[in-house]
């Protein structure tokens, strides 16, 4: 090529900008204001890589676990996040296996929760487990009696998957793309996006459900152990069941999220009504599932290893008012007002309702966790308390940073949504 | 769990379970060596600028990508499905026979005697076999002088819609895709009114071979959606689109018009990402 040189000029009036990066006809904020943003989320991710190199280097003396409070506030958010992310596999599932290709606009914000989800719980259990240099050893010498092999096999994998996903999302950076074999690549990789699809299907169906049944086979625990199919505990089910319910709204409150703090309508109402009838109708089969495995549970599973299921509810705060909050007000409440036309049609509802939804498998992880290593189990065991250290909450919070962090990002530069046309294109009032 | 290693049995379980996840690998290792495999494919057999262009020409909003046909008047509405190469279209010769209805060139020099590309370039067909390739009279409007020019050498070769060359403006850089594919055989540059000289692979002078190039009343009615798109882009910022009701364009724009949003225009205008 024969040239004539030009100063690059990226430097517009004294201000650093990043324009040529941003997706063609998408307006974003300025290059300050976006660091402005990213600033003290950036600030959380640095005390919680702090807090988690503390607990790697000292060890779990840094957290308020103990011998019985093993599971905390790290394991409550592995497991929320990881149900929270369960709609990346369900979408992909949905638009690439049953071609329900009006959910399309919000597949790639789909794949990037999902990865943020799953490699913050993979992060997380990092801290938890420790060592991460002898990761390898759980996959050469796996405890074959463990479900937790099983969870370790599948989210491994499935991040790994995920991250194939995101690969086709990043090559069509504006910048990225222009050179022909990232753009090529890109065609070539996301051809082959139902195949991965389907085995995050199938890596996902494993690895929910056995989150699950790890709390379903914990006989000694009988406030969660549960009887089941096969080798299957009911809770194997009721994870699976509740993850691909609550996945679709949370896709639903973080588009919404982004939509109101960027002021720009980035899906059409219709994906979301979709998105909400998809859940509110999931929400519905768990609430019955949940409610006829609590039954069981109060009648045959808990009398068989000797405890009377209502002792369980004696010990403040955690009453029977936990129970009916998460069968009743987040579970068939949400379901009603997501699939009833009516409340479905107006934004509000729906998205208060995915919320509740949200809020649910939350609250529904936090019992299994909390409640469950709470309880007393022997007669000289007492009801115990845990409040997690401060490095347990800033590692916490460092993950929800990270999420932040990649988010903005993958928004900004990245093709996440489909430009929207027409006076729909801007949020009122902003 | 592995064969070897401390504990491990063959029971069915086991069998099952390694069976199950050494498919699950395998399946993303081949999907992943398959996505490479293709990729290198490609190249070998100079399919990619075709696919890139296809994946480029794929994210232009819907109301660049109508048909000629549309443009012409000979339909109402028709979206091009085709990547705008006219030459593998089914339906080009159901359509050309319509009667066309012509609009002006809006003040703008438009020869007839030249083949027009939707990324603004013109194509003359030389009495050598070769063709003379130039920046069309929008876009030399809005470009006015650009501050460099980045050609192809001599006995290069080009792909339809591959960028051929690259030019510099305040800042901006404008990519201009190959009308035609060729061998370069000549560079020129805004002097001397065109850019690059070419002996296509298809015998220029064969109708078909320029098919998917406009030409005749197709031009006036894609000029026409032209200038409305820039109206509506060059308008200044929080005010509503108006329709200017005469008035030819200014020679220079992109200095006349800096603040406006170049980047958007720029990339509209030559088919670009």
């Amino acid at each position: 090529m024969s040239s004539t040189a030009l100063p690059d000029s990226r430097l517009t009036d004294g201000q650093l900008t990043d324009a040529k990066w941003i997706p063609r006809g998408e307006e974003r904020t300025s290059l300050s204001r976006f660091l402005l943003w990213l600033a003290p989320w950036v600030v959380v991710l640095g005390v919680g890589v702090y807090a988690a190199g503390l607990c790697l280097y000292y060890g779990l003396n840094q957290t308020n676990m103990d011998n019985r409070f093993a599971f905390g506030l790290w394991i409550f958010l592995d497991l929320g996040i990881i149900a929270l992310g369960a709609g990346a596999f369900f979408t992909g599932f949905l638009v690439y296996i049953l071609k329900r290709t009006e959910l399309r606009p919000i597949l790639n914000t789909a794949v990037v929760v999902g990865l943020i989800c799953y490699s913050g719980a993979v992060a997380i259990l990092m801290i938890d487990v420790g060592q991460p240099l002898r990761a390898w050893f759980t996959f050469w010498h796996p405890n074959t009696h463990s479900m937790l092999t099983e969870v370790t096999f599948c989210i491994s994998c499935y991040l790994l998957v995920l991250c194939l996903e995101y690969i086709p999302i990043v090559l069509r950076n504006r910048q990225l793309r222009r050179l022909p074999s990232f753009l090529v690549f890109e065609h070539q990789l996301h051809k082959l996006v139902p195949v991965l699809a389907a085995v995050g299907t199938l890596l996902s169906f494993f690895h929910q459900g056995s989150l699950g049944g790890l709390y379903g086979v914990l006989r000694g625990r009988p406030f969660a152990y549960r009887h089941g199919f096969f080798i299957w505990p009911s809770t194997f089910f009721l994870f699976i069941l509740s993850a691909i319910a609550s996945g679709p709204s949370f896709l639903m409150l973080v588009t919404a999220t982004v939509e109101k703090v960027t002021g720009k309508r980035l899906v059409a109402g219709e994906v979301f009504r979709r998105l909400g009838f998809i859940s509110g109708v999931l929400l519905a089969i768990y609430v019955a599932a949940k409610s006829i495995d609590t039954l069981v549970w109060i009648d045959f599973t808990s009398p068989s290893v000797g405890f009377a299921p209502w002792q369980y509810y004696m010990h403040k705060p955690f009453g029977l008012p936990i129970l009916f909050a998460e069968i009743v007000i987040f579970g068939l409440l949400p379901a009603f007002l997501l699939t009833y036309r009516r409340t479905a049609m107006r934004r509000g509802w729906l998205l208060s309702a995915a919320a509740l939804a949200c809020g649910g498998v939350l609250l529904n992880r936090f019992v299994l966790t909390v409640q469950t290593l709470a309880l007393p189990t022997l007669s000289f065991d007492e009801f115990l308390q845990y409040t997690p250290s401060w490095q347990e909450v800033a590692s916490f919070g460092g993950v929800i940073a990270y999420g932040v962090i990649v988010y903005s990002l993958s928004y900004r530069y990245l093709p996440l949504f489909a430009p929207q046309q027409g006076d729909d294109a801007h949020v009122s009032g902003h | 769990m592995f064969p070897g290693i401390d504990g491990f049995h063959w029971t069915v379980g086991h069998v099952l379970f390694l069976a199950l996840f050494f498919a699950v690998a395998l399946t993303i290792l081949a999907t992943v060596t398959s996505a490479l495999w293709r990729t290198a494919h490609d190249f070998r057999s100079h399919c990619a600028i075709e696919l890139c262009w296809k994946q480029d020409f794929a994210d232009l909003p819907e109301s660049d990508r109508r048909c000629r046909h549309e443009l012409a008047g000979r339909v109402i509405s028709k979206t091009c499905d085709n990547n705008f190469d006219c030459r593998g279209c089914e339906n080009y010769s159901k359509f050309a026979v319509l009667p066309a209805t012509g609009l002006a060139s809006l003040g703008l020099n438009y020869p007839e005697d030249r083949f027009y590309h939707r990324g603004h370039t013109w194509v003359k067909t030389e009495e050598d076999g070769t063709v003379t390739i130039g920046l069309d009279d929008l876009a030399e409007h809005l470009i006015g002088n650009p501050d460099s020019v980045n050609l192809p050498e001599t006995g290069s070769e080009l792909e339809l819609n591959q960028i051929a060359w690259r030019m510099k403006k305040n800042g901006n850089e404008i990519r201009v895709r190959a009308p035609l594919e060729g061998t370069i055989v000549g560079v020129g540059g805004p002097k001397q009114g065109w850019y690059l000289k070419m002996r296509p692979s298809r015998e220029a002078h064969d109708a078909a071979a320029l098919r998917h190039l406009l030409r005749g009343p197709e031009v006036g009615g894609w000029l026409s959606r032209e200038m409305e798109r820039l109206q509506l882009q060059l308008r200044p910022v929080h005010t509503a689109p108006s329709l200017a009701d005469g008035g030819v364009l200014l020679p220079g724009l992109m200095d006349a018009v800096p603040d406006a949003n170049w980047d958007a225009v720029l990339a509209d205008t030559f088919l670009a990402p």
